[in-house]
Formats: C-alpha cells, structure tokens, sequence
C-alpha cells in the first residue's frame, strides 16, 4: 500500500510526485526516462540492422571461397555521326560523301543515326546499372548470410543459456523443497516439559532408536537422578537433558496418554493465565512450595508425570519430514 | 454596455468546449451588460451543416443572432491543406487557404461584425483558430476581446495568428500556459491579458447513490469524462487502465461518460455508460473515486474543474502542461507521464484515504478562490474598465499583396510548434497571474 510520510493537510503535490517517483525508482532499480528507454532500444535495433556491427571473419573466409564478381562482357556497338557512311575504301568513302545530299534528299538519314546513338548509350548504361545492382545484391546476400549465421550462433547461445538456467532452477527449486521440509520437521518436533504447562520445544537433535521395551525405564531414572536439570527454567527453549543426554522418546503406557489429557484439561482450566504463567515459572522446581498456580499445583502433585512428559515427544507429522531424524541446528536452541 | 459574443457554434445542445464556455459567459455577462451572441447556424463542427435558422433567437433569456455558413467544410480538402501548412515549407496563401477550409467559413457573419462593430462596446471572439474569429477580430479590432482558447497544437505555429494576437484590444487567457505560450509565438507581452478560465454551475448536492443505482454500479470506481477518442488520450488510458487491473491489489473500475469515436476494451472492471445527462454527470464525478484526465491537449479542462468543485481528486496526463499546471497549482491532483507513475498515482489516490481527502478538499479551495462564478465575472468586468478608459492604438497590420502571399517561405507550423516553451507554470507565477489584468513576459515558466 502506498504510504506517504507527507502528514498534513497542506498537500504538496510536487513532493508526493518526488515520493511516487522515488518509489518507482526503487522498485525498477534504474530510473529510465522514455527517451533512455528508446534510445536503449535503438542501440539493439541498429545493431542487427546493421550487420556489419556483428561482422565475424566470417565474411572473409567466405569471400576467399566465392570469386568475385565479374560483370559479362555484353555485345554493344559504337554508333557516331560517320559510321553509316565510313569504309575502310578511300574513293567509296568520297562518292558517298559526295552522294549524301541526294540521300538526305530520299530520306533523313540523321533520325536513324540519333536512335541508334542514343541505343548504343543507353545499352552501354544499362550494362552498368545492372553490373553495379548485381554486385550490390551479392554483398548484400554476403552480409545477409552472415547475419543469419551470427543470429543462429546467438540463438544456440541463448538456448545453451536458457538450457542451463533451467537447470538452475530445477536445482535451487529442489534446494528450497528440502529446506522447506527440514523447517515443516522441525517445527513438528514438539516437547512438552513436566510442569512447564503448554511450552513446546523443539525436538532433540539426535533422536535415537533404542529398543522401546527397555527404553521407559533408564529415562525415568535418568530424569530422577537429576531433578536441578529438568527444573532449570532455560530449558523452555532448550532440548530436554534426556534428550540431549541420547534418551529416547519414552513409549507411553497404556493409560498414560488418557492421564495426561485431563491433566491439561485441568490445567486450562485451572486459573487465570497469570497464574498459569506462574506456574510455568514455579512448576521447573519439581513441585517447590513457591509454586502458587494450579499449573504448578498440578505438576507438584504429578511430578512422577512430569518426568514422562519431559521426554520429546516426536509427532506423526515427523514422518511427513521423509529425510530420516530431522537435525536440529544448535542456533535454534 | 452592450456586448457582444462570437463563437462559431452556440446552442444548450452543443457541449464543445470553447462553445460551452461562451455560453456559460455570456449567460453570466446578460447580468451586469446587454449581451448578444453572433454565430452561425451550424452544429457539427465536423461539416459546419446549416442545421439551424438565420436570425435572432432567444437561448437561456440572451439574444442570438445566427448567420449561415457559405460552404461546409470538404474533410479531404482541410486535411490535405493541413498536412500542406503544418508539416511542409509554405506560404501565407496556402494558411489563408487552410482557415477558409477549416471554416466555418460564414462570410455574412463577418459582414455583419465590420458593419456593426460600431453598436458594441466589446467583441469577445472565442477560439482564435476559426475563420469567424480570425477575420472577425480584424474587423472590429478595435473592439476585439479575444478568448483564444488555445491548445498545444500545430495551429498556433501559423504565422497569420500573431498578428492577431497583437491586434486585439485584450486577450482573457484560460491558463498561464496558454499565456506563455501566445506570448512566446506573437511577442503580445503589452496587449491587456488575464488568466480568467471559465467557472462551472455545479449542483450543490449531487446524488452518488442515486447514480451507483441507475447504473447498478458498486464498489469504488474512476470516472472519465469526455469524449472518447484518441486525441483525448483515451487509448494511452486503456492501455494503463488495463495494466492496472493485472495488479490484485487494485480494485477501481473505470466508468467512461462520453460518446464513443474508439473501440472501448472489453472487460467487466471498464463500464461506459455513454452520454449521460448534467445530473448523471455530477452524481457520477460525487460517487467517484477520483476523475482521470487523459488529455494531452487542454487549454482549461473544465471537467477537471467541476470534479475538484464537487471535493473529488483528478488523475491528469502530465504530458499536458495545462493539466499538470493545474494541479501543481491547485495541489489537488497527481499526474503520470508513463504506466508506472500511473499505476502508482492511481494506487496512492484509491489506497491512501488521507490523500484522497486532501486533494479533493485543495480542489474544492482552488475552485472557490480562481474558478467561481463571481470571481470569473469579476475579472471580464474590470477588463471592460480597464480597456474603456484606455483609447486602442494598435494598427491592424494589412494582409500582405498577392505576390507576398505566394512566397514559400514559412516553416512548417509543427517546427514552430516544437520551439516554443514548455512545461507548466510554476506556482509563484501562476499566484501572481490570476490577480490582476497582466503583461507579463511569461517568466517563470520552466522547462519540464
């Protein structure tokens, strides 16, 4: 949503147009005007439009192979004021010299001598124009050529490139994917700590597979053998020191699980959440006089409970991780 | 004092912008001078077809005298000399050629002006650009008030316009960039000139639900009115508007009232509503969001005026200096140059309530303070004053002789065009504008 720091009710337009831009500028990174933008198009287009700026050696390599170009020798003739009348026989040539007013009395002999002329010009033009066209045509097909080849070599680039950003893609996609089920993992790793009410944490980081049979019982001594770490406040946030210590998630009995629901049933509905809070902070000593909230109260009274309820607890969702024990980064902790 | 008002097309029915705007003034005059409005018997500026009778009629309780137009307008004709004068090296035959093709070419009006000049104590001819006002303010140039009404368009670069400008007894200017732009092409900076614009008769407590329910319309919306066409930038709007709607997080319709002249996209959130009548108008500009004004050639955007009288914000193409003057005066409206800033204008009015609010009060101040009808009557009445106790003195230059008229040897209108100053009028010189009859140079004008 557009959020001006302009606060008041005189509104400065221009100021607001300075926002508006400033925030454009930020979102393209570059503030192009039309005109850059143009002119930036303009670049490219004259580039491909004039294919000598994309010249290889291609060219040369293909001129040395084609000749070059040779106009046709094409039959013309000279066609002057004397040449109806020229012999290479010298009396020939006085009789006709001699003749020709009768002649132009028969006929006008200079109409023929003008068309012819002007024919012999016009062929011996023509045969220019059309050599210079044809050598125009050959460059031009030349450079057309090259052209080509060079948006072909440009085109198979462009495809290796895309080719190889796909592939990019595919592996940062997959990167994400991984991640992103580690973090789903985590997340559903949840512990709920004797006495410490409804606080979760995150699961241990090296869950091990002891046979379930013989599992319940050194957790239990273990979290008995050592009551000053199980009732440490900071363990809110801290895996339990069973878990850390390699315990295993204990098995629950078979009316362990319903015990525990009316626990926090009872807990919730206990007292008010001061008092929950205080017991969250009073219930770690293992049942201490101080503890004042019924959450306390409960876990002084169930601290054979607690012990259970210590261990992690690794939810069904944990299988969803599909990346076997799901590790927990000690940043996290 | 007996005023009269010349325009080329007058009518309740006829909503063009200069011949609205004469109405509107002339109505407003008829209660402080006698006032008679000179025109033609066209309606469609198109053709200049005689649709209505010569002679006198009353229109709102002001006299109208009507006189027929000799020829109507060949479309083929007028584009063939405009492409002449205003792209091409020309001469002042081949401009006089292109006005008397432009029309309306009503050579009786003209008659009748230089005949009875002498009974008005003023002219105010309106649009600078037609053949009534040009040689109708050489007729009776010493009584000419000229309301140029004038665009950032290829006409002004004709060279047969200067002199009018220099001629005319007082130019009533609707922008200071309309000023700064006649001042730089004819060098009048010592004719009478005041920025007046034009007010607005806007109803007092107009409907927005009474329209959101004729026109089953809900939810927020933005109004465009207008003609539609594409020189009123209304395909450049499309465009934006239609980019817009990809963005989720905008959720205004746009409502277009106007007669259609370009295919309007299909799509649920673009509803136009074709011509609507005054009312619908008011309640739809009340029950707006905000009003968009795509133009890229005003000289006064009169819509925009009503909608800032009735406490809406505008959306302005800041391409058009007119437009973006406004609002940077008025402080009232944003304007966009290209599709970010008018995505990102659109979205700062629709989403920031606070903005909204502020601009369209600004609006509301704007128009009270410069546009109301009083202060608008106010400033032709102090001009007439003015100009009484001021004898004229300027010399109608003649037209130039036959040959001279040949010479080829004028730019083409569009270069000259192109060298004029742009960009808006800053705020300072537009404070100063407004107050008092000005001959001002145009300074403080800036480029953008």
């Amino acid at each position: 949503m557009p959020d001006f720091n302009v606060r008041s009710d005189s509104v400065n337009v221009e100021q607001i147009m300075e926002q508006i831009r400033a925030r454009i500028r930020e979102k393209r990174g570059v503030d192009y005007t039309e005109q850059q933008i143009r002119d930036l198009a303009a670049v490219k287009l004259e580039k491909f439009l004039d294919p000598k700026g994309v010249r290889s050696d291609l060219l040369e390599q293909f001129r040395k192979v084609q000749p070059a170009y040779e106009p046709p020798e094409l039959p013309n003739y000279e066609f002057e004021e004397s040449t109806l009348y020229e012999t290479h026989r010298g009396p020939l040539r006085f009789i006709r010299k001699l003749l020709n007013p009768l002649l132009k009395l028969l006929f006008n002999p200079n109409k023929l001598i003008q068309a012819l002329h002007i024919q012999s010009k016009l062929n011996t033009m023509f045969a220019e124009r059309e050599a210079r066209r044809e050598a125009a045509r050959r460059a031009t097909d030349q450079l057309t050529y090259e052209l080509i080849h060079n948006l072909v070599v440009e085109t198979t680039r462009l495809g290796i490139e895309v080719k190889n950003l796909k592939m990019r893609v595919e592996s940062v996609g997959s990167r994400l994917e991984f991640n992103e089920r580690r973090a789903r993992a985590l997340e559903s790793v949840v512990v709920y700590k004797s006495g410490e009410g409804d606080v979760v944490a995150p699961a241990p980081s090296r869950p091990p597979a002891p046979p379930p049979a013989v599992a319940p019982r050194p957790q239990q001594s273990q979290s008995l053998a050592h009551p000053s770490q199980t009732s440490q406040p900071s363990q809110t946030s801290q895996p339990s020191p069973s878990g850390v210590g390699g315990g295993s998630p204990s098995p629950e009995g078979p009316g362990q699980r319903s015990r525990r629901r009316r626990r926090r049933r009872g807990r919730r509905g206990g007292g008010p959440a001061a008092g929950i809070m205080g017991g969250q902070g009073a219930a770690p000593q293992g049942g201490a006089p101080e503890s004042s909230g019924p959450g306390g109260q409960h876990a002084a009274d169930e601290g054979h409970d607690a012990a259970d309820e210590s261990q992690p607890v690794t939810r069904p969702a944990d299988a969803d991780a599909g990346q076997g024990p799901a590790k927990t980064d000690p940043d996290t902790q | 004092m007996k005023l009269a008002v010349v325009v080329q097309r007058y009518g309740q029915a006829i909503n063009g912008g200069a011949e609205l705007h004469a109405r509107y003034i002339a109505e407003h005059l008829a209660k402080h001078a006698q006032v008679e409005v000179l025109t033609t018997c066209a309606t469609d500026y198109v053709t200049w077809r005689n649709e209505l009778e010569a002679g006198v009629e009353p229109v709102n309780g002001v006299p109208v005298r009507r006189f027929r137009v000799k020829r109507e307008r060949d479309p083929r004709l007028f584009g063939r000399r405009s492409d002449r004068v205003f792209e091409h090296r020309h001469s002042l035959g081949d401009e006089l050629d292109w006005l008397d093709a432009e029309g309306p070419t009503s050579t009786a009006l003209v008659d009748y002006i230089s005949k009875h000049a002498g009974d008005y104590d003023f002219c105010l001819f309106f649009s600078y650009r037609y053949y009534h006002a040009y040689y109708g303010a050489r007729a009776a140039a010493a009584r000419a008030i000229l309301v140029p009404t004038a665009e950032r368009d290829a006409a002004i670069g004709l060279s047969i316009f200067p002199p009018l400008f220099r001629c005319v007894r007082a130019l009533m200017y609707n922008s200071p960039e309309e000023r700064a732009m006649i001042h730089a092409v004819s060098g009048n900076q010592n004719v009478p000139g005041v920025v007046v614009g034009i007010g607005s008769d806007v109803p007092q407590n107009p409907q927005p639900g009474r329209f959101r329910q004729k026109y089953s319309i809900r939810g927020p919306f933005a109004v465009y009115v207008g003609r539609i066409d594409q020189n009123k930038g209304c395909k450049e709007l499309f465009e934006f508007f239609q980019g817009y709607l990809r963005d989720p997080s905008g959720k205004l319709t746009l409502v277009l009232i106007g007669n259609e002249l370009l295919p309007i996209p299909e799509h649920p959130r673009i509803r136009h509503l074709g011509f609507v009548d005054d009312t619908d108008k008011f309640d739809a500009m009340a029950a707006a969001e905000v009003l968009i004004m795509p133009s890229y050639f005003e000289s006064l955007s009169m819509v925009a005026l009503e909608a800032w009288a009735l406490g809406k914000p505008v959306l302005a193409n800041g391409k058009c200096d007119v437009l973006k003057g406004q609002c940077i005066r008025s402080n009232a409206g944003l304007y966009y140059e290209n599709y970010s800033e008018f995505s990102e204008t659109l979205g700062a009015i629709e989403q920031n309530r606070w903005l909204s609010g502020a601009l369209g009060r600004n609006g509301r101040q704007f128009f009270r303070e410069q546009y109301d009808w009083p202060v608008i009557e106010r400033k032709y009445l102090d001009m007439f004053e003015r100009l009484k106790k001021e004898a004229p003195t300027k010399v109608l230059d003649p037209l130039p002789g036959w040959f001279d008229r040949r010479r080829q040897d004028l730019p083409a209108a569009e270069e000259v065009l192109a060298q004029l100053p742009t960009g808006p009028a800053t705020p300072k010189a537009a404070d100063a504008a407004p107050s008092a009859p000005s001959t001002g140079s145009g300074q403080g004008r800036r480029r953008a």
